[in-house]
């Protein structure tokens, strides 16, 4: 951190602070004790005025402090523990809130650089990597909906909630209460921020328009061609066997695509629904990729086309829902069968122990790559990944940044008989975003295309092998 | 004395490094709403951008003058130099921003009165939100200082090229198909070219926090094209459109 080593930017320190406030706290316990001993007849208001402002003056500081090690039991002071070990309790209890808090400072109104963070619980240290105390606001929260309300918190006394977003390809909703602190008139206000991520509620209410958009025009056609067939059944068809049978057969593979086109549809629903929760589960890439190669075994057959599966000895464990990596695996495979001619070869290989830049490297030479997915950069994670490659026609640049829109299809490719619903890789996408893991296409024309898709791997705690936990 | 001069110095640094945070939200911020106007069909949200725009402004003409003022009074070196010099060029490229983000909003007041386009708008969104994404991580490489994450921002600009590239043919595709659209398309044409330009404007501030941190420019090359894609290189769109 180049800007730590230098010595200009100047926080105010918060021992400096907690110094100021110390003593003159020190001198109003002194002067109220003193003149307790002049007026014995006020004696408890004043001392009942002392205590309180100790402990004010206690809460008000310790909590930032890292070590209280105050000794509890000195002298025998009964009286004292509670309010210890509710200053405490209070201090844990903030740290252990889910929401992020956040307590701002305000210095001058009209300087920006004023707003500065003073307190913050852990999960607002998490989210906004607040390394130090004194921190600008401004450089954890540039929403200026956000600033604004904690101004008005700060200088008009303004309670207030606002929304807002943080963009990006996995977009959070958030939340942010600002409520202005009571403090002694003439000392820096203080405002509380208390920001609560509001995605899943979002999410669930576009999934609903969107889907039924979505739904509605996939399904119309199919219908409509079904609705054809049964008018001319109905009509000059009625007696003729042979058309009959033959509509019948194209009513049947209508409705076939209808149930998949549903199926998919569900499915992708669902899993955008579970995008935002990590999945908990362990699931071995490597067996996941062989049951596909059987399960598909059947259908290669009938095309003739051979599946290679290639995987290291090594285990290939990543955090994962199992349903939802063989169907990753699932849909590129059938993809990869699907543009293969007759007799083509579709190659699988799965690879482990990928460092960040390994696992998205290309594998594929003289293809245009493009990663479709690419996750937040984590350090010290391991990436297991698992390459669909096979020897079609092979896709032209300009089709690849699209090919997990839904529905979408490059134009110009027959897909043969058996039509796909066009949500294949769209699924692909929200599973590989919901396990933090990344999607890559290669591909050019001619040369088929490879499609990797790569997950972290469950992290293996090798050195703390001693207990015989670790198993 | 010599302690309140030193302290005063770092304070006008850390405002001139808040101040431009605080331009990078409203440009986000700018850049996001214009995408939604044009989303969701939202004029009251266009018109808003519209206005928000002489703020952002304001705050440029204050960087400045803070920039220069502190030149002028403590001539700072070295690193502090650096972040000045810095915060000087981040912000004329947060400024252009949000005119940039101002024009997609007045385009999508014209919008606001033809036929909903919907596959059309959601490319452009879909595009505005990767380029929204970059601006976010330029912005917080340059917060938390962070080299790896600016030089990350910087190496993937050929994303939103290959994002424009098809944009470009979807809505030739439309125009072409419906020469009733050409109107229409035509802004979402600007739209995305608008786009584009701001993703260059995150690559610039990407540059400049490298040089900021280090006090080098970014050596190598950036990623552009790959190897084989001399057949179909940045700009022949319009060649292969004229059979």
């Amino acid at each position: 951190m180049p800007y730590e080593i230098s010595p200009s930017p100047v926080a105010p320190t918060f021992t400096s602070r907690l110094w100021t406030v110390g003593t003159s706290v020190a001198i109003s316990l002194v002067v109220m004790i003193g003149l307790a001993f002049v007026h014995p007849e006020l004696a408890v208001w004043l001392i009942g005025g002392a205590v309180l402002i100790a402990v004010s003056a206690w809460l008000l500081n310790m909590p930032s402090a890292p070590e209280p090690t105050e000794p509890v039991l000195e002298g025998g002071q009964v009286d004292l523990q509670p309010s210890l070990i509710g200053g405490d309790l209070l201090d844990r209890v903030f740290e252990a809130l889910d929401d992020p808090v956040l307590i701002v400072s305000g210095g001058e109104p009209d300087d920006i650089a004023g707003r500065r963070i003073i307190m913050a619980n852990h999960a607002a240290r998490e989210l906004m990597r607040i390394q130090r105390q004194g921190a600008l606001l401004v450089q954890v929260i540039r929403e200026p909906g956000v600033l604004e309300a904690v101004d008005e918190a700060l200088f008009g006394g303004v309670s207030r909630t606002t929304d807002y977003t943080t963009g990006g390809q996995r977009d959070r909703r958030w939340r942010a209460w600002t409520r202005p602190l009571e403090q002694a008139p003439g000392a820096d206000p203080l405002a509380l921020v208390i920001l609560r991520d509001e995605t899943d509620a979002r999410r669930t209410e576009m999934m609903r328009v969107d889907f039924l958009a979505n739904a509605s025009h996939e399904l119309r056609t199919p219908l409509a061609s079904l609705s054809g067939f049964i008018e001319t059944l109905k009509g000059h068809a009625r007696d003729d066997a042979v058309a009959r049978d033959r509509f019948l057969d194209i009513m049947a593979a209508q409705a076939d695509r209808m149930t998949r086109l549903v199926a998919d549809l569900l499915s992708l629903s669902r899993i955008e629904l579970n995008e935002h929760i990590p999945p908990s589960g362990r699931v071995d890439l490597d067996r996941a990729a062989a049951d596909v190669v059987d399960a598909v075994s059947v259908l290669v057959k009938e095309k003739a086309i051979s599946v290679v599966l290639d995987q290291g000895e090594a285990r290939a464990s990543i955090n994962g829902d199992r349903d939802e990596i063989v169907q990753v695996v699932q849909n590129l495979l059938d993809n990869a069968v699907k543009y293969s001619s007759p007799g083509g070869v579709v190659e699988i290989t799965v690879v482990s122990d990928l460092g960040f830049d390994e696992a998205g490297a290309a594998r594929m030479a003289g293809a245009t790559r493009l990663p479709l997915v690419s996750p937040d950069r984590a350090s010290g994670v391991f990436y297991a990944a698992v390459t669909v490659r096979d020897h079609g026609p092979g896709m032209a640049r300009e089709h690849l940044p699209r090919l997990t829109e839904r529905f979408y299809r490059v134009e110009g490719q027959k897909s043969g008989e058996r039509l796909g619903t066009g949500l294949g890789l769209a699924i692909v996408k929200h599973i590989v975003n919901r396990h933090q893991g990344g999607l890559l296409v290669e591909s050019a024309p001619g040369m088929g295309a490879a499609f990797t898709a790569w997950f972290p791997m469950v992290v293996e705690r090798r050195d703390v092998r001693t207990t015989p936990l670790a198993d | 004395m010599n302690q309140h001069t030193v302290k005063a110095y770092g304070d006008e640094l850390n405002q001139i490094t808040a101040e431009i945070a605080r331009m990078g939200g409203l440009a986000e911020a700018q850049v996001a709403d214009a995408i939604d106007s044009v989303a969701r069909r939202d004029v009251a949200l266009a018109r808003a951008v519209v206005e928000r725009d002489l703020k952002l402004d304001a705050l440029h003409r204050d960087v400045e003058k803070k920039a220069i003022r502190l030149i002028a009074l403590r001539q700072p070196v070295a690193s502090d130099l650096r972040r000045t010099l810095g915060a000087m060029k981040i912000a004329t490229d947060l400024e252009r921003t949000g005119d940039l983000a101002k024009n997609i909003a007045k385009r999508a007041l014209i919008l606001a009165d033809s036929e909903p386009m919907q596959p059309l708008t959601r490319s452009i969104e879909r595009m505005g939100r990767l380029v929204s994404t970059r601006l976010r991580d330029v912005l917080d490489a340059y917060t938390a200082s962070e080299l790896d994450r600016a030089v990350a921002v910087w190496q993937t600009d050929d994303e939103v090229d290959e994002h424009y590239n098809a944009l470009f043919r979807e809505l030739l595709t439309y125009m072409m198909g419906d020469p009733r659209t050409i109107g229409a398309c035509t802004h979402l044409l600007f739209m995305a070219k608008n786009l584009e330009r701001i993703g260059d404007h995150a690559t610039n501030i990407a540059e400049t926090v490298h040089y900021e941190i280090t006090g080098e420019d970014i050596v190598g090359e950036r990623p552009r094209a790959q190897p084989t894609a001399e057949d179909s290189d940045p700009t022949p769109n319009i060649s292969t459109h004229t059979h």
